[in-house]
């Protein structure tokens, strides 16, 4: 209860000390504008928005169904043949930490402006992290799993299906979980490089004309269709979860 | 030792195959290892970038303030809301949130804000590292068993010498993996700021040997800017190694 009073409060206090900063010209509206341009401004730029946003939101979800198919697909052969997993581990560790941004030139020359080069750098992004710990999970199935279904004579596909797959659950679901924001991320990034259409070229449009509260009144909007679409995953991590508990 | 053997094997066809996709390919848009490696030797030796050290400095200038910034904030709001319970259950979910939040998000805003200057790669750099180290002061300070601080009490130590003898050396292991972590943020968000856009700085000189199609200058300035990725994760792994084995 205090909690809930406290983050209530400091919102509130936040905001409106950031609207009396504007509106007394302490600080410069043209750069920090006050709450209640930004609400007007939502209402302004409504339609082209939700626009981009659609067209992000879409972008993202096909490169995401791409990268958790190849991430937990790749992981699981990875992981569980030893030679493969010693050898290509570090470059996945690599692949997964060094800016990607680096060769994003490189795939906008290759692949040209527009959805392409956002799918692709999604994916990018995102296979990686549900790679490696999809990587993770499965060199940590019990061993004597293994053995035991192995014993009782479950043929390979079996073992994979029945033992495995279930066993990777939930380092797959933190992959997921991971990966979505990467994904929405690189997303973004391409579309604020190099895009013609998506929120990231609608916020840079808005950036580069000087229109503060329309982008904030932007950014807003991303960032809480992002909490929103993390928060349902972290909703349906918990339902799947559920069984492991009892 | 024969993992190492395949590793470099790997490496070898995978050079190879570049080699031979980009000598077939329109060599604007690839540029082919034997023809990066003159372009690399033409880099290093300033050649076709003369004024490439004023760049790096400017770079490596945004990381080490952007950096600063985030251990200073990161360690000082991190320790408040771990310590402080009701201000860390209030102020907790609303970080972890924010954390949700793709951080390019921000970034056209920081760049209205602080222009294209150096500014707003900082500030982004600071956004991108301060988030990993708040975290993992908070995870570090919930690894601190109460018995510990507990008995120190008991024992008569001040509050103070029980953070420094007790608590830090307890949370050491997670508190300098989020430090590294943050570093390697700081230098992802300084870099994506500067091919975002920018003036100065490596990235300003990647997106301008893109610009002008110069494929194998391109090449070569990311290869040295990965190197100077590296070595500097591969510092912070020195010291992280160096902070782990003291505290146990």
């Amino acid at each position: 209860m205090r909690v809930r009073a406290l983050q209530v409060v400091s919102i509130v206090a936040l905001v409106a000390a950031w609207e009396a900063a504007a509106r007394l010209g302490w600080v410069d509206a043209a750069f920090v504008p006050a709450p209640s341009a930004v609400v007007h401004a939502l209402g302004t730029i409504g339609d082209r928005a939700l626009g981009g946003l659609g067209d992000t939101l879409a972008k993202t979800a096909i490169a995401y169904a791409i990268a958790v198919v190849l991430g937990v697909s790749l992981g699981i052969v990875v992981g569980s043949v030893r030679v493969l997993r010693d050898v290509l581990n570090p470059f996945v560790i690599a692949a997964y930490g060094i800016p990607k941004i680096l060769i994003l030139p490189w795939i906008i020359l290759l692949t040209g402006f527009g959805t392409t080069p956002a799918i692709l750098y999604g994916t990018l992004h995102a296979t990686f992290p549900i790679m490696l710990l999809v990587i993770g999970g499965v060199r940590d199935v019990d061993r004597t799993l293994i053995t035991v279904a192995r014993a009782y004579g479950a043929s390979t596909w079996q073992l994979y299906w029945k033992v495995i797959l279930p066993a990777v659950v939930p380092s797959m679901l933190a992959g997921m979980r991971l990966g979505i924001v990467f994904c929405l991320l690189g997303v973004l990034v391409v579309e604020m490089f190099a895009g013609v259409r998506g929120m990231g070229a609608v916020m840079g449009a808005l950036a580069n004309g000087f229109k503060a509260p329309e982008l904030f009144a932007a950014t807003a909007l991303v960032s809480a269709a992002s909490i929103a679409i993390v928060l349902s995953l972290d909703w349906l991590n918990d339902r799947l979860s559920h069984w492991r508990d009892q | 030792m024969t993992v190492a053997a395949i590793r470099l094997a790997l490496v070898l066809a995978l050079v190879l195959a570049w080699e031979g996709a980009a000598r077939f390919s329109n060599p604007l848009l690839s540029a082919p290892p034997s023809v990066v490696l003159p372009a690399l030797v033409r880099v290093l030796t300033l050649d076709s970038y003369p004024e490439l050290p004023r760049h790096l400095l400017v770079t490596a200038r945004e990381i080490a303030i952007a950096y600063a910034m985030a251990v200073l904030a990161g360690l000082a709001i991190g320790f408040a809301l771990g310590l402080y319970r009701t201000l860390g259950r209030a102020y907790g979910p609303i970080l972890a949130a924010l954390y949700a939040v793709p951080a390019v998000v921000w970034y056209p805003s920081l760049m209205l804000f602080f222009g294209l200057d150096s500014s707003s790669k900082i500030a982004f750099g600071f956004l991108l590292g301060f988030f990993p180290i708040t975290l993992a002061v908070l995870a570090g300070i919930r690894q601190v068993s109460p018995q510990l601080v507990t008995v120190a009490r008991a024992f008569g130590a001040t509050p103070l010498t029980t953070f420094v003898k007790v608590m830090v050396p307890a949370m050491m292991f997670t508190l300098v993996g989020g430090l590294r972590t943050g570093l390697a943020l700081t230098v992802i968000g300084v870099i994506v700021g500067e091919i975002l856009g920018s003036r100065q700085g490596i990235g300003s000189l990647i997106n301008h040997a893109y610009g002008l199609l110069r494929t194998a200058d391109y090449v070569a300035l990311v290869l040295v800017t990965l190197v100077l990725i590296v070595a500097s994760d591969a510092l912070a792994s020195l010291v992280e190694h160096r902070a782990q084995r003291w505290s146990e």
